[in-house]
C-alpha cells in the first residue's frame, strides 16, 4: 500500500469526508489536551512566558517532515502526488501578517477558536463569528482584491527546488532549527519565570 | 553507554533521535525520485466518462486574465506552429519530450494540441506515468479560436447567450482576437474566422499579456 491513499483511489470522495472528520476530531482533541482551547495559554506565547504553541507547532512540522521524508525514501509515500499549495509570495506574506495580528488581538487562530467554541468558551464563539463574518466579507469583496490575491505567482515550489539544495540538507537544517528552538524556548521560559518571581 | 542515555530526559532523547534522523537524511537522495506507480484502468475510464479531465477554453482564458500560476500549459504542436501562434503562457513540448520536461506530479498540467487527439494521447501517457492533475483543453486550439479569440453569436441567440457573448467579446479583445458580431455570424462564421487567425499571430507577441484590466467572469 502506497500513500497518499486517496490519490491512489483506495477510497472515494465520501469516505475521504469521513476520514477528514475523524482526523479533524483528533486534531481538535490534541489541541484541547495541549491546552490550546484557552486564549490565555495561546497569548502567553506573545508575552514569551509560555512557548507551548511554538513547541507544539514545531514538533508537528518536524514530525510531518521527517515522517514524509523517510516514508518517501522507503517508497511508502509518493511525494509527487502530495498537493503543494502554489506560492503567491507577497499576498501570502501580507495574509500571514493579518492572521498574526488577528491571533494577537483575538487570542485564537481559526483552528483553536473551534476548539474553544467546542468546549463552550464564549470568546471562542465570538472569535468564530468573526471568522465567519470575515470570510463572508472577503468573499463578497474578492473582486476588489483579486489583483493582489494573484500577485507575484511562483507556482508550486519547494525550498530545495528554489535554492538548488538537496532535500536531505533541508531536513537536517530544519531539525537543527527545531532542536535549537526547543532548547532556546525552554531557557527563555525559565528566564521569564525567574524575572517574574524577582519582581514579585 | 546505556546509563548515559537513560539519564537523559524524555525531551532530550527525542531531540537526539531527531538529530540522528536528520544526519541520516543528509545521505538519502531526493525523496521525489522514488515514486512508484500503477495504472488503474477502471479509474481512468471513469474519469474519461465523467469528462472531469477537461478545461473549457473560457475557463482557461479566465485563469490567464487573473494571472493564476497554479497550472502549466503545454502546447503539443510543432515548434513552427507554436511560433506562429500559441496561447499566452504556454510551453512548447513535443509529445516525445514530455517525460523529460520537468513536469511535476503534483502540478496541474493542461494540454492542448490543434484538435484534441494529440492532447488526449498525451493525457494517457502522463496518466500512465501517474501524473494526476492532467487536463485537456476542450477542443484544443480550434475551440480556443472559436470561443475565445473569435466568439460568434448566431442570429437566433437567446438573451442568455447574448450576455455570455458580450462577456466573451471582452475576453476576446484581451487576447487580441476579434469577436464576430451578430451580423457577421451567419452560417459561414467558420469561413470568416479561419483566415483571421493570422491577426493574433502578430498581435500577442508578448508571452503573457500584462493583466492590466481585469474582467470579472462569473466568479
Amino acid at each position: 500500500m502506497i500513500a497518499p491513499f486517496y490519490k491512489f483511489g483506495l477510497f472515494g470522495d465520501n469516505v475521504s469526508l469521513v476520514m477528514a472528520f475523524v482526523i479533524g476530531i483528533g486534531f481538535g482533541f490534541a489541541l484541547e489536551r495541549a491546552g490550546f482551547g484557552s486564549a490565555r495559554k495561546l497569548v502567553a506565547q506573545f508575552y514569551l512566558t509560555d512557548l507551548s504553541v511554538f513547541k507544539v507547532m514545531f514538533s508537528a512540522i518536524v514530525t510531518a517532515m521527517v515522517g514524509l521524508f523517510f516514508l518517501a525514501a522507503f517508497g511508502l509515500v509518493d511525494l509527487s502526488l502530495v498537493y503543494l499549495t502554489p506560492t503567491y509570495l507577497l499576498p501570502q506574506i501580507v495574509g500571514g501578517l493579518i492572521l498574526g495580528v488577528g491571533f494577537v488581538v483575538g487570542g485564537y487562530c481559526p483552528g483553536t477558536s473551534c476548539v474553544a467554541a467546542a468546549t463552550g468558551k464564549y470568546d471562542g464563539f465570538v472569535f468564530l463569528a468573526g471568522v465567519l463574518a470575515g470570510s463572508f466579507v472577503f468573499a463578497e469583496a474578492f473582486s476588489l482584491v483579486d489583483d493582489f490575491y494573484y500577485a507575484t505567482p511562483m507556482g508550486s515550489i519547494t525550498l530545495p527546488q528554489q535554492f538548488h539544495m538537496s532535500y536531505g540538507l533541508l531536513v537536517f537544517a530544519v531539525i537543527l532549527m527545531a532542536v535549537g528552538g526547543f532548547a532556546g524556548a525552554t531557557r527563555l521560559e525559565r528566564w521569564m519565570a525567574s524575572r517574574k518571581e524577582a519582581r514579585a | 553507554m546505556k546509563g548515559w542515555f537513560s539519564k537523559l530526559s524524555m525531551n532530550a532523547k527525542l531531540g537526539l533521535l531527531l538529530l540522528v534522523l536528520g544526519v541520516v537524511a543528509l545521505f538519502i537522495g531526493n525523496p521525489y525520485d522514488r515514486a512508484t506507480a500503477t495504472i488503474d484502468t477502471a479509474e481512468l475510464a471513469e474519469i474519461v466518462q465523467r469528462e472531469v479531465d477537461h478545461v473549457a477554453p473560457e475557463q482557461l482564458a479566465d485563469w490567464i486574465i487573473q494571472g493564476r500560476a497554479d497550472y502549466r500549459l503545454i502546447d503539443l504542436r510543432t515548434p513552427e506552429e507554436f511560433e506562429q501562434y500559441h496561447i499566452p503562457g504556454a510551453e512548447n513540448v513535443a509529445i516525445t519530450g514530455l517525460a523529460d520536461h520537468g513536469l511535476l506530479r503534483n502540478e496541474k498540467i493542461i494540454l492542448y494540441s490543434e484538435g484534441g487527439i494529440h492532447s488526449a494521447q498525451a493525457w494517457f501517457l502522463l496518466r500512465a506515468k501517474d501524473y494526476d492533475g492532467v487536463y485537456i483543453l476542450r477542443g484544443g486550439l480550434q475551440d480556443w479560436k472559436d470561443s475565445v479569440l473569435f466568439p460568434s453569436l448566431s442570429a437566433d441567440a437567446t438573451p442568455a447567450q447574448r450576455v455570455t457573448f458580450a462577456k466573451m467579446a471582452e475576453v476576446s479583445t484581451f487576447f487580441g482576437g476579434q469577436p464576430q458580431g451578430v451580423a457577421a455570424a451567419a452560417r459561414p462564421s467558420v469561413a470568416t474566422a479561419l483566415p483571421m487567425v493570422k491577426i493574433p499571430a502578430a498581435a500577442p507577441v508578448a508571452k503573457s499579456p500584462p493583466p492590466k484590466k481585469k474582467k470579472k467572469e462569473g466568479c
